[in-house]
């Protein structure tokens, strides 16, 4: 157990490593640098070359690269090509913002889907079940710059319950930025919760006709105790994967809805470096990404790990657990399809 | 110029999103009143403003590498004309008018100047302004470490050390080389006044002699100013302006909708936008009347556009009138390739021929028949897109095939611009004619956009500096702009009006090309 987890810890450090990699490279094949971008149409050829002498551009990409790695290792993300201030501050309070609306999305839409999604499941193709069903599907298909839209239009415009944009910038506290954070979060959460709803029901389906429920509950056991007990724990286990997927793609569906509510969190952060091409920003929030992504995905494996006792006992052979996981879930996919 | 990238370029993710929000709204109001969507407004509205009241204004914010220094390239605009002057400044025919200098005169050669200082100016620190102020600023815009974009128009006519004071009220401006127009020179925003000894500081200090003075600033954040009541033409009709940095224009319009902003600047609503804004219960639409300059570039060293002939027929090939109709839905002038607005008093009133059948006949002789390429265009402005395709519609007529391509927004100024043979592009309008005709198309200058050049019109353009009598300086202007409308590889099919989405509380809110007027705007009680 032991070693596996730290076997993964390896894995997951590569990862970061590869993937600050790649974004660098990335950026590096973006037309335009940040002198050009900063600078715009007033963009002549000795501003341009005043601005990259300045800001250490004329340095060949891969010792940039090594450079900042080494400085990242020891903690040092290196400052602003365009403002000029350390990233390391900067990326914290964008961070802390995010979370603010990323920690209540995560409770509300978990805790919710999950209820929901048991609920639609034990009660199949009944009225409740269908239109469950048919309100996540519908929350599914709107994008979040569309349901960002619609809100704001509804509860901000058309009856003024809550801000439509943030004006106050990152360094705002907690307090201020407390009544601005639940449009946003409405909106994550309803795109988020959807697929768990989806989810949760389908694999809820599924445990509820497999052999042992049928054992438990021919054995006369309350039924709440048959759900409880014996049928959730299983059922949770494919919901689990999809709520660290969905964890790591809110970093990234946190980009479009914080700059439709101008929420001074990483993804305004991201947009506007990676539109300046202020490298030392884009790699911290990458980095930073990446870690999340991560993080989640093993934490899920782990709770998997506790949750079934199969997992646990296959030692290292953690492929052969995902592969049931994911059988279970395409079974179970495969049999929510059917009317 | 550091203001015309901000505009439109964050409008990639909202543009979808402001047409949903606009029919909903429009919808809702539909249903809610019955009432017809409202037509853009022509003119903003006047009243008394209340006293005591704060304007919220939500602006692009160009990067966190802006500044309060008003001499860089990275300044941040919507400050500089609340809290500094300039000597002098143009009105909105184009002529240059008192601002800090009381009055001015020159050597009959044209090639010394002398401005004398306003009595009891004093900046916000309470130091009086002296014409020692005056030399300083200009050293800093003619600093090479500055970068000044003003730098380019005035270091070749002239030197930091030609800068002196005569008396603390007197500035004299000893140029190298004769310049009639020269105070106009003085009236782009980077020329601003800062007080001496104050190039390391200006830029978070923002301390001048404006009509408000700083109180809190953050450079791509928040920010505000209050009334300076010792301002030498009285304090202004507002208390204060505070200053959002909002960039997405989708969300600079839902705050305004929402009430919680009060103007949105630099952004010019796409007319589906304007709609939503007009029709809205607490938020209407101005404009600033042909402060849009569209421009359709022609590469003149590309070798489709090297030829004269090509040219000239790529402009008989289209009738302008078709593209202010289209593109603009009317909201604009025609320009004829006159890139003189014409509201200007040197604007040169020519209309040009429109001849599809001649200029295919120009394209045969060339060698050009059935031109074909692509003309390149972005969301970098709502108008640049309907713009292209209104033209490349119009010249088909020509048997000229264009294919409009849409390129990336964030890349479009460094990556299109002045690379591809045929794209369209924008500028502010309110430059000095003097300003426009010298930076943007004289030869080998770093704005000229078509890289043209004509060996006659670099003449004119000497020849203009150097008469002092007026009219006669108009008549060269004018031949000047003949030439252009002639030969020229820079077409202007239009002025664009610009959309402002303010408060109906606003009043009295006027701009010229990007100047603002913050002594007058107010807030009805």
């Amino acid at each position: 157990m032991t070693q596996l987890i730290l076997r993964r810890l390896g894995t997951a450090v590569l990862t970061i490593v590869l993937a600050s990699l790649l974004v660098f490279l990335a950026i590096q094949a973006l037309p335009g640098d940040v002198a050009q971008q900063i600078l715009g149409r007033d963009a002549t050829e000795e501003s341009i070359a005043k601005m990259r002498s300045e800001l250490g551009l004329d340095t060949p990409v891969v010792l940039r690269y090594l450079q900042w790695l080494f400085g990242a290792v020891q903690g040092d993300f290196g400052t602003s090509l365009v403002s000029g201030e350390p990233v390391g501050p900067t990326l914290l309070l964008h961070f802390r913002n995010t979370l603010l609306i990323a920690i209540p999305t995560v409770l509300i839409s978990v805790t919710l889907s999950i209820l929901l999604g048991v609920f639609a499941g034990l009660r199949r193709n009944k009225w409740q079940d269908n239109s469950i069903s048919l309100i996540s599907l519908v929350a599914m298909s709107i994008p979040e710059f569309m349901m960002g839209a619609l809100l704001v239009l509804a509860f901000a415009i058309g009856i003024p319950l809550f801000p439509a944009v943030v004006l106050d910038g990152p360094n705002a506290t907690v307090a201020e930025l407390l009544p601005s954070i639940w449009l946003p979060v409405i909106v994550l959460s309803l795109a988020m919760a959807a697929y768990v709803i989806r989810m949760t029901r389908t694999s809820t389906i599924d445990v509820m006709t497999s052999d042992f429920i049928t054992t438990a509950q021919l054995k006369g056991l309350r039924e709440s105790r048959v759900v409880l007990r014996h049928a959730l724990p299983t059922a949770l286990l494919p919901t689990l994967n999809v709520v660290a997927i969905n964890i790591a793609w809110m970093l990234g569906g946190v980009v479009v809805v914080e700059n439709i509510f101008n929420y001074p969190g990483m993804g305004n952060l991201m947009l506007e470096a990676v539109f300046n091409r202020d490298l030392p920003i884009i790699e911290a929030v990458a980095v930073v990404s990446a870690t999340v992504y991560v993080a989640c995905n093993l934490l899920a494996d782990l709770t998997a790990m506790l949750l079934d006792p199969r997992q646990r006992l296959a030692k290292g052979s953690k492929r052969k657990a995902k592969a049931t996981a994911a059988g279970s879930q395409a079974t179970a996919t495969g049999e929510g399809i059917q009317p | 110029m550091s203001e015309t990238h901000s505009i439109g370029r964050r409008s990639v993710l909202s543009t979808g999103l402001l047409l949903g929000s606009g029919l909903l709204l429009g919808g809702l109001t539909g249903c809610g009143s019955g009432s017809k969507v409202a037509e853009i407004p022509m003119a903003a509205a006047t009243g008394v403003p209340a006293p005591g009241r704060r304007l919220r204004i939500a602006r692009p914010a160009a990067s966190a590498a802006e500044t309060l220094d008003p001499a860089s390239s990275l300044s941040a605009y919507e400050y500089l004309g609340a809290i500094y002057n300039r000597l002098v400044k143009l009105d909105d025919k184009g002529v240059t008018v008192p601002d800090l200098a009381a009055e001015w005169s020159s050597t009959s050669d044209g090639k010394t100047w002398t401005f004398n200082l306003r009595r009891g100016v004093i900046f916000h620190d309470r130091r009086p302004l002296t014409a020692a102020d005056v030399v300083y600023t200009l050293g800093h815009i003619l600093d090479p470490d500055v970068g000044s974009p003003q730098a380019g128009v005035l270091s070749p006519i002239l030197e930091a050390s030609g800068v002196t004071a005569s008396d603390p009220h007197t500035v004299v401006f000893n140029l190298t080389s004769p310049n009639a127009e020269f105070p106009s020179l003085l009236t782009a925003y980077q020329c601003y006044i800062i007080p001496v000894d104050s190039a390391a500081t200006i830029g978070a200090t923002g301390i001048g002699t404006g009509p408000f003075k700083l109180s809190d600033y953050t450079p791509a954040g928040r920010g505000a100013v209050e009334a300076f009541v010792d301002h030498f033409a009285g304090p202004p009709a507002l208390a204060g302006i505070d200053f959002y940095s909002v960039q997405d224009t989708g969300a600079r319009v839902n705050a305004l909708l929402a009430g919680q902003i009060d103007l949105i600047s630099q952004t010019n609503l796409d007319f589906a936008t304007a709609r939503v804004v007009a029709s809205s219960p607490n938020a209407t639409v101005a404009r600033a009347k042909d402060a849009q300059w569209y421009t359709i570039p022609m590469l003149a060293t590309s070798k489709e556009f090297s030829d004269p002939l090509v040219r000239q027929a790529m402009k008989l090939a289209y009738n302008p009138k078709d593209i202010v109709a289209t593109a603009l839905q009317g909201n604009g002038s025609t320009g004829w390739d006159n890139p003189v607005p014409p509201g200007y008093e040197d604007h040169l009133d020519f209309t040009r021929e429109y001849d599809p059948e001649k200029a295919r006949s120009l394209l045969k002789k060339a060698g050009a028949e059935g031109l074909q390429l692509p003309i390149y265009t972005s969301s970098y402005d709502s108008v640049f897109t309907p713009m292209a395709v209104a033209y490349a519609d119009a010249v088909k007529a020509a048997g000229i095939k264009l294919t409009v391509t849409s390129a990336s927004s964030d890349s479009y100024y460094t990556e299109i611009w002045m690379k591809k043979p045929l794209s369209v592009s924008y500028w502010f309008t309110g430059r000095p004619v003097d300003q426009l005709l010298n930076q943007v198309f004289r030869s080998g200058s770093s704005y000229n956009e078509s890289a043209w050049s004509n060996k006659t019109f670099d003449q004119l353009l000497v020849s203009a500096r150097g008469e002092m009598n007026d009219a006669k300086r108009r008549g060269i202007y004018q031949d000047a702009q003949r030439v252009i409308i002639d030969d020229g590889a820079d077409m202007t099919p239009m002025f664009g009006d610009r959309l402002v989405g303010l408060s109906k509380e606003v009043v009295n809110y006027s701009e010229f090309g990007f100047e603002f007027d913050y002594m007058l705007i107010g807030l009805k009680s």
